[in-house]
């Protein structure tokens, strides 16, 4: 057979997924080198953040649970297409942002929670819509909103050491949600109107074995 | 464009044909290449063979012409050369005259290189619906992909594919064999404008590879095919005298729906030990004899499997519940005209619009009507994104009508959600319905399902609040993180495995086997009996066939027996159902804040999305370490 060239490099979609910001580049540049897998970090990340909020832990444990995930998280960013159980980084890291933020909104009282709420429905619509524009068009989307977003780490850092400290949680939520909402959902429809004709997207599969 | 229903065509059998796609679909197909080399016993080319009132060959090539090729090219042997003309009765194609394989290829190599836009090649004596080479033709999801089917056709001549994950990952050919197929190509190849270069490559490193004498084994393999089909051929008689009925046309009705191919890999095809002491009836052997001898020239196949062996990313374009047939003589023709007949083609393409492995709620309360909808949405000439965009916003009335916390508000949020998921399903049929696939379209469905499933919830959790002294937006929250999380860990896995298929080594082309390295081997000629993948009807001798024994680890084991669970009555059902998908999550909305309120909603979809996980987590955490 003759030799035939490669496609471009593709994105890849587990660490499209991820939705990494500054942080977990810089960890991600350390947890290379480091001998283990991927989702023991992660794992370790959304643990870290999960147990504590469950028994209600307070306002400084949330402040330093937070930190550490985001560092351990950001060292998994390292090995994201490696390991048996690479699958599960994704999703450990969605559990840690998630969880995060929901325990965030939850110390800080008030209209925390609702407010971390709205947040949380214009983060998902960014985490459906990297997805799907990677299985539908093969693209990402441009490095501008990846860098205004602030990936996962940097949202959830902000929130923690800037929005708890000062106490203005749902403030911060509110606007964030509104400012982040818009820019996702622009960009992307944006994204579709202009472009006429993207790169081939992944497979079709007629039949999708994930819950719908 | 209520037009459409005075002016909707009627096709070559009368039976009414959906709208076309809009424009807006350019037609991802503009070449086609029609094989019409294979010879009937008569010597003239089985695409000549009667139809009706036309010819095989003259309603396939309409049949392509209809779904967007503007230019055919029929591939014909110089002795056939005339009766193909003849029987094209002057559709305009251009005749190419080839003399062997070899000339095919090369033929088919330049045609490739020439042209512009996507190309289909198809084997010249397809008799099909119009609306399977559509699905493969028209869908924009689809770039590279063959049409090929999971139900036993009964024709164990067919060339068997691997796939995996909706990617054909090994393909058989005269030459090329398949270690434990799941399912079997049928002759129509379509190959995107961006894989058109590689294809043309491929097919002249096959012309080069078939023009001189053979390369080492590959002779051996068609014998090996030769004797697989005898004892297919014999299989097939057995069970159909036990049976008494026409098991060919009994296989091809009940189809296996279950089109999961990523689970379970069919048996090894294995040749009987000593094939020529089976002696077939006079038919068989006659029918054994005229596949045999067509076998070289099917291109077709060879295409398929040095485009996968080159690495192409190749789609499993399934047939569904359609028909389809390969017919090199007169009696096919009649078995095949006879066939064709029991398909009520609107019916089954409305069948077939419906997803084969959906959930149980929606299967059996949605669907079942939701389908009519879809046709009628045809009928009026509704587009697919109409249809999404009305359900989104319907969907967010029934937010609105939950978030007034009041009784009456929850009931009216109740129905409206159902409405929504109902004009949910009815988009998606639609568009399978129609034809009309567009990236834009998949795109918003996903979208907007999440939009109004999260609306809800948003919905519910303000309700809640306003009637309420406490609130419960710490649910709502867990909710959003529980599914979202679901949904990440859904995508991923399925991006590992196609990151583990995209990066199988393939063998090169010259050899048969599609293993790497050791076992590169055909399988050995095994004791007489080995069932067809999946068949529908088990012949009594097939439950004897034994798989060659090899080590088997303790995750595998417990995936097998899972898997053996499946043949209980209901239990692919349960399993679905635990896996909580969307009819389940919308019905539990409805019925929980209907009747209850959203506190219970919230608790429920978290309890039973938590058992959800666990149970998909278990089954993919034994997958992975069962490699």
């Amino acid at each position: 057979m003759s030799a035939v060239a490669p496609p471009a490099a593709r994105p890849a979609p587990l660490v499209v997924y991820r939705d990494d910001g500054n942080f977990s580049n810089a960890f991600g540049k350390f947890g290379r080198r480091l001998p283990i897998p991927s989702i023991v970090f992660a794992a370790l990340a959304a643990l870290l953040v999960v147990v504590p909020a469950l028994v209600g832990a307070g306002e400084d444990v949330a402040i330093a649970a937070v930190i550490f995930a985001v560092m351990l998280g950001g060292l998994s960013a390292g090995r994201a297409e490696e390991g048996r159980f690479r699958w599960l980084v994704p999703p450990a890291i969605r559990l840690t942002e998630y969880g995060g933020l929901l325990w965030i909104g939850a110390v800080a009282g008030g209209d925390g929670l609702p407010a971390a709420f709205a947040l949380l429905c214009a983060l998902a619509y960014r985490h459906y819509d990297l997805v799907y524009r990677l299985r539908h068009r093969g693209v990402t989307p441009p490095q501008w909103v990846n860098l205004a977003g602030l990936g996962w780490d940097g949202r959830l850092f902000f929130s923690a050491v800037v929005l708890l400290t000062w106490d203005v949680v749902p403030e911060g939520f509110f606007i964030a949600a509104i400012v982040f909402g818009v820019m996702f959902v622009a960009e992307s429809v944006a994204g579709w109107t202009s472009s006429a004709r993207g790169q081939r997207g992944s497979v079709y599969e007629e039949e999708e074995d994930e819950g719908q | 464009m209520t037009t459409d229903v005075s002016e909707r065509r009627v096709g070559a059998t009368g039976a009414p044909v959906p709208p076309p796609p809009r424009a807006a679909a350019p037609p991802t197909v503009t070449t086609a290449i029609v094989v019409a080399t294979a010879a009937a016993e008569h010597g003239e080319p089985t695409a000549t063979l009667a139809w009706e009132d036309t010819t095989v060959v003259r309603r396939l090539v309409e049949q392509i012409a209809s779904v967007g090729a503007q230019t055919i090219h029929v591939l014909v042997r110089p002795d056939g050369a005339a009766a193909v003309e003849r029987a094209l009765g002057g559709a305009a194609v251009s005749l190419e005259r080839s003399d062997s394989p070899s000339s095919d290829l090369r033929t088919i190599a330049r045609i490739a290189r020439e042209s512009t836009g996507g190309l289909l090649v198809a084997l010249g004596d397809v008799v099909t619906q119009r609306e399977v080479l559509a699905g493969l033709a028209v869908d924009p999801r689809v770039a590279t992909g063959a049409l090929a089917t999971v139900n036993n056709l009964g024709r164990p001549t067919a060339p068997r594919i691997r796939s995996a994950r909706g990617r054909v990952v090994s393909a058989a050919s005269p030459y090329h064999l398949v270690h434990r197929p799941t399912a079997t190509f049928l002759g129509v190849l379509k190959v995107g404008a961006d894989d058109r270069a590689t294809f043309a490559g491929v097919a002249e490193h096959l012309a080069t590879l078939t023009a001189g004498p053979l390369p080492e084994g590959w002779a051996e393999e068609l014998d090996r095919k030769e004797g697989m089909w005898r004892g297919g051929f014999a299989r097939m008689a057995a069970r159909q005298s036990a049976e008494a009925g026409d098991a060919r046309t009994a296989g091809l009705l009940e189809v296996d729906a279950d089109l999961d191919d990523d689970a379970v890999a069919g048996p090894e095809e294995l040749a009987p030990e000593r094939p020529e002491d089976i002696v077939l009836s006079e038919a068989d052997e006659a029918e054994l004899r005229r596949r045999v001898a067509v076998a070289p020239d099917d291109v077709t196949s060879m295409l398929l499997a040095g485009l996968v062996r080159s690495g192409t990313q190749v789609a499993v374009n399934h047939l569904r519940k359609l028909f389809w047939a390969r017919t090199l003589s007169a009696a096919d023709v009649e078995r095949a005209a006879t066939d064709i007949q029991r398909f009520d083609e609107d019916k089954v393409l409305l069948d077939s619009a419906v997803k084969a492995a959906d959930g149980f709620f929606t299967t059996f309360f949605v669907s079942t009507y939701s389908k009519y909808v879809a046709r009628w949405a045809a009928r009026r000439g509704l587009t697919p994104n109409q249809i999404t965009t009305v359900s989104v916003l319907i969907g967010f009335a029934a937010a609105a009508a939950f978030a007034t916390g009041d009784r009456w508000g929850l009931v009216a949020g109740a129905v409206l959600l159902q409405i929504a998921f109902t004009t949910d399903c009815v988009d998606g049929q639609l568009a399978r319905y129609t034809r009309q696939f567009s990236k834009l379209g998949a795109w918003l469905d996903s979208v907007f399902d999440r939009t109004k499933e999260y609306a809800v919830f948003a919905g519910l959790a303000i309700g809640y609040a306003a009637t309420h002294a406490d609130d419960i937006w710490a649910l709502a929250g867990a909710a959003l993180t529980l599914q979202t999380v679901r949904h990440q860990m859904d995508f991923a896995f399925g991006a590992a495995r196609q990151q583990v298929i995209g990066e199988t080594r393939h063998p090169p082309i010259e050899q048969p086997s599609d293993r790497v390295g050791a076992g590169a081997r055909p399988p050995a000629p095994e004791g007489g009996s080995s069932a067809p993948a999946r068949a529908v009807v088990d012949a009594p001798a097939a439950a004897q066939a034994v798989d060659p024994p090899r080590p088997v680890s303790l995750p595998r084991r417990v995936l097998g027996l899972w898997r053996k669970l499946d043949r209980w009555p209901g239990m692919v059902w349960i399993k679905r159902m635990v896996a909580f998908p969307i009819g389940e999550r919308f019905a539990v909305i409805s019925l929980t804040a209907a009747l209850l309120d959203a506190k219970v909603t919230f608790i429920v979809l978290l309890a039973w999305g938590g058992l959800a996980a666990s149970y998909t987590f278990a089954g993919r955490f034994l997958r992975s370490v069962s490699g």
